[in-house]
This record gives C-alpha cells, sequence and structure tokens, in this order.
C-alpha cells in the first residue's frame, strides 16, 4: 500500500535548536526523521501517529515516522523539515522544486534511517 | 553585551555573565541562539588528517598542500563567518583560480544581487522597527528560523512612528504553502498558495492593484489582501525561500510586484536570509554567486567553511563533494567534517573569536570574542593557508 505525495520542506525551531547543539543525537534525528501527512493520507495508509514509513522519491529513500499534520487539509502534501533526510530525497537542482519532491510514502516495519547511513550513502555514491 | 550570531538577525542585546573563563548565565537568547550557545560544549571539531587525529599546525599545512596541488579547487560555504574570513578567502580563491561559492540556492544570490544593487527598494530592520505598518512574510516562517525578528523588528515592537504597534498599527500578512507558526499568528490574514503557485498569487495581486478581478484564488480575499497594500504607509516584504524555490528563474514577477506596489504605496524588500553572514559574502561577491552543483562536479578538491554542505544540501551535489578531498574549517563536528579528509578546527565567530558580518538587512554588526580559547580564528586560519599556497 502506498500513496504519492509532494513534500514541501519547512524550518522548525527545536530542530534547529538540537542541530546546533548536535547533529550526532537521538533529539535531532527524532526532529528530522519524520513526515507530517495529511490525515487523509494517514488513514488512506492505515497509520498511526509515530508508525514508520519509507518515502521513495527518484533520488532515494528514507524511514521516518509519520505524523497527522495539524495544517488545514492537504492531501497529497506532505512536509518535513529541512534536514539531511529531506536532502537525501532532493533532486539534482540546488534549489528545492517549488512544486515540491515527488515521493511515494508506504508503511514500514524498518526502523528510522540513521545519520550514519545517510553519510554512508553520500561517501559511497561519491565515490562512485 | 554580547551578540548572538546564531541566525543573520546577530541580536546584540545577549546579556552574559562570564566566570572562570566560561559562561555562566546569558539571558536574551531565543530558543535557536540558546542551541547556538551549548555548542560551546557540545561536539567540538579535532584537528584531523585521513582519520588520524594530528597537531593542527599540521592540519594547516596538509590544507595548504591539498588546495596548492588541485587543479581545480572549490571553495565553499562562507555563511557562517565573518566579513574578514570571506575576503581572506576571496584572496586564496585569486591567487589558486579557485572557484568560490556559498551554499544558498542560486536563487537567493539573484534576489540578493538585486538588494544589492539597489534595483530592488530596500531598507533595514531599524526601519521596519520605525515606520512599517504592513509586513508581509512571504514564504518564510520568521517564528521558526529567526525567533526574535516580530519582536525586534517586524510586529511587536514601539517604533518611532508606530507606538500603538501591533494592537492597531501593525498588520502582518503571511503567504506561505503550509499554515506555520508566523502564518498561525497571522490569523485571517494567512494566504495558502499551492506549491509552485507563487507566481500566480503574483498575478492575482498584479491583477486586483489594476482594478480588475483576480484569475486564481479567492476573488474576495484576494482584493481585500490588494486593499491592504494599496493603503500601506510603509510596506515590507520578506521573502524567504519559500517564495524563491517557488519562483525560480522568474523573480521579474516579483519585481514587477514591487514596482507596482511602488506606484501607489511604499514598498521595501528585506532578505531574510538564514545564516549569519550570507549578506557579507554577497555584498562582498559583488554578483549573484556561482552555481555550487556545477562547481561541485567539477572540482577536484574543495576547502569547506562556515557551512555543513553535506548535512544541507540535496544528495546530488552533496554526492559530488563527497567524492573529492574535503578540507573543513569547522569550530564543530558535522557530517562534512565526518567525510573530511584535513579538519581544521576553528574558534567560534562571535564567541570565542571576534570581527565583523552584516546583518540580513545589510547592516555591519562587529563583535567581540566573548570567552578565550586556543583555537585560531577563521580569518587566522585562511591567513596562514594564504601565506603557504
Amino acid at each position: 500500500m502506498e500513496t504519492a505525495v509532494s513534500i514541501v520542506t519547512f524550518r522548525d525551531i527545536f530542530q534547529d535548536e538540537a542541530g546546533k547543539k548536535s547533529k550526532f543525537t537521538d533529539e535531532f534525528r527524532d526532529l528530522c526523521a519524520r513526515i507530517l501527512l495529511d490525515k487523509q493520507d494517514m488513514s488512506r495508509l492505515g497509520l498511526k501517529d509515530g508508525q514508520k514509513v519509507r518515502v521513495q522519491s527518484e533520488m532515494g529513500a528514507v524511514i521516518v515516522a509519520a505524523k497527522t499534520s495539524d495544517d488545514d487539509p492537504h492531501p497529497g502534501l506532505a512536509f518535513m523539515t529541512s534536514s539531511p533526510w529531506s536532502n537525501q530525497l532532493a533532486g539534482e537542482d540546488e534549489c528545492m522544486p517549488g512544486t515540491g519532491i515527488a515521493a511515494k510514502v508506504s508503511p514500514s516495519d524498518e526502523s528510522v534511517t540513521q545519520i550514519s547511513e545517510l553519510l554512508q550513502r553520500m561517501r559511497a555514491q561519491g565515490i562512485l | 553585551m554580547a551578540i548572538c550570531t546564531g541566525c543573520s538577525l546577530l541580536c546584540e542585546d545577549i546579556e552574559l555573565t562570564v566566570k572562570d573563563g566560561a559562561i555562566s548565565h546569558v539571558r536574551n537568547l531565543c530558543r535557536k541562539g540558546h542551541g547556538h550557545y551549548q555548542g560551546l560544549l557540545t561536539q567540538r571539531a579535532r584537528p584531523m588528517i585521513d582519520g588520524e587525529e594530528v597537531a593542527l599546525d599540521q592540519a594547516i599545512a596538509k590544507a595548504a598542500e591539498v588546495l596548492h596541488g588541485s587543479k581545480a579547487p572549490l571553495l565553499c560555504g562562507w555563511s557562517n563567518t565573518t566579513l574578514e574570513a570571506q575576503a581572506a578567502g576571496m584572496s586564496i580563491a585569486k591567487k589558486l583560480g579557485a572557484s568560490i561559492c556559498d551554499t544558498s540556492p542560486p536563487c537567493l544570490g539573484t534576489l540578493m544581487e538585486r538588494i544589492i544593487s539597489g534595483s530592488a527598494p530596500t531598507c533595514t530592520l531599524d526601519d521596519v522597527r520605525n515606520f512599517a505598518d504592513v509586513s508581509v512574510f512571504w514564504g518564510s516562517d520568521p517564528s521558526n528560523s529567526h525567533p526574535r525578528h516580530l519582536s525586534r523588528f517586524s510586529y511587536y515592537p514601539r517604533g518611532e512612528k508606530r507606538q500603538k504597534s501591533y494592537e492597531e498599527e501593525r498588520t502582518c500578512i503571511a503567504v506561505d504553502v503550509r499554515k506555520s507558526a508566523t502564518a498561525t499568528l497571522c490569523s485571517n490574514y494567512y494566504f495558502r498558495v499551492q506549491p509552485g503557485g507563487d507566481g500566480e498569487f503574483i498575478e492575482s495581486i498584479l491583477a486586483t492593484l489594476d482594478g480588475k478581478i483576480p484569475k486564481f484564488g479567492e476573488k474576495k480575499r484576494m482584493i481585500e489582501l490588494g486593499t491592504i497594500l494599496r493603503k500601506a504607509e510603509y510596506g515590507v516584504i520578506f521573502p524567504g525561500p519559500g517564495m524563491l524555490y517557488s519562483l525560480q528563474n522568474k523573480l521579474e514577477l516579483f519585481e514587477t510586484l514591487l514596482a507596482k506596489l511602488n506606484e501607489i504605496a511604499t514598498f521595501k524588500v528585506v532578505p531574510m536570509v538564514e545564516r549569519f553572514n550570507s549578506r557579507g559574502y554577497y555584498q562582498l561577491l559583488h554578483g549573484p554567486g556561482n552555481s555550487l552543483a556545477a562547481a561541485a562536479k567539477g572540482c577536484d578538491a574543495a576547502l569547506v567553511i562556515g557551512s555543513d554542505p553535506l548535512a544541507e544540501l540535496p544528495l546530488a551535489t552533496a554526492r559530488a563533494l563527497a567524492r573529492v578531498p574535503l578540507i573543513v574549517i569547522d569550530p564543530h563536528r558535522s557530517l562534512t567534517v565526518d567525510a573530511a579528509s584535513v579538519v581544521i578546527p576553528s574558534a567560534i565567530s562571535g564567541m570565542e573569536a571576534g570581527g565583523t558580518a552584516l546583518r540580513t538587512d545589510g547592516v555591519k554588526i562587529s563583535f567581540e570574542p566573548i570567552i578565550e580559547s586556543d583555537l585560531p580564528s577563521d580569518e587566522q586560519i585562511l591567513a596562514r593557508i594564504l601565506e603557504a599556497i
């Protein structure tokens, strides 16, 4: 089961605070590795707050926690904080795409992607 | 009083007590600034060459050696460092024939070039506090990105001509894809745009200002917005990444809007750059800057300073950087530090090192070190590299 979304990134002061202290903490990971989905998309995927999802774009995939957005209804539109996790999904351009990052979200049993894995992927792909 | 280099507002009213060489009490920091100051205590970088800890002098010498031996060096970052360090970096770029780039998106560079060259009308944040009656946060969310923006400048303070301030005299408008914390504060004056829909939104405002029926958006609300903008005595637009990503290379639409608004009222634009001295970099550069994506793909070694590009950039550019030897000058451990061939730890600008920087509105702010450090400043490290290459 999966749903297509367009992901728009945003700034979060709590995540910023945590990142300024250190990007290698569980606190920073938990504030980055999450996706805010519309209530309708959450129920379509049978998700409850905190359950893990696989977010797959043409560039790559990350496992993050899903959370119901408290914004007005926005089915098909998802939000992630601007972070190393959302950057793994972004395309070739330096700018985030204005229309958001096209991705597919599906429930997952895997654990949340760790920052060390993100770095390993960048370096492995970089060497190639 | 100390200053905070946690964001581009460079708040100058930080009260602190230093006891036995360490900060014991701090007042007036926002949450983000608090995290920045906490950074004094957490995960400082150590001098390294290929994963082995070395003496600082060895790391600096190795950095010079790698840069000197490079056929296509890239010097990137620069947003979180002082004007003095940026100037030293530009001298190194000139001497080596290296590319120099910051890590901001190119669309920001274009806007900054327009503002700095004077083709887009601008003002200082002190003017905003004293005169602004209409503030438009467009694709920006200062409550999260520049936490004291609203309290120091754009909404709450009582300025020279705005003694009744937010209660009666100031109107805040948010234009955003999501209902951010700032958009929530703006309440009825929050206008939702669809991702990539900022161009259409501008066309709708232009139509209402011309007395025409807008093609996009809720007509009644767009006409209401047009009326507020038309009646503004001193309006200021704060464009953030949301607007810039959406408009990309159609910035002229925004310029058309600014020109139209200034036929009717006074409207300025003040950028919302995030890092503490992004503005300084563009001011020294005298241009919109180069594409980091292209430069990263074409380089064979890179010096990174005042930035963590592997954490901050889209994967393709981060990956291009990760394939070459990286020399990183940074006070802290970061993703880029972990991937670097050479790590040179530096003093934290604004806390352990002095210097000058330009606030997001272009006002120059000078600062002195507030605590002692054995580590050299970014400027001192770059001066030594310049001497050695």
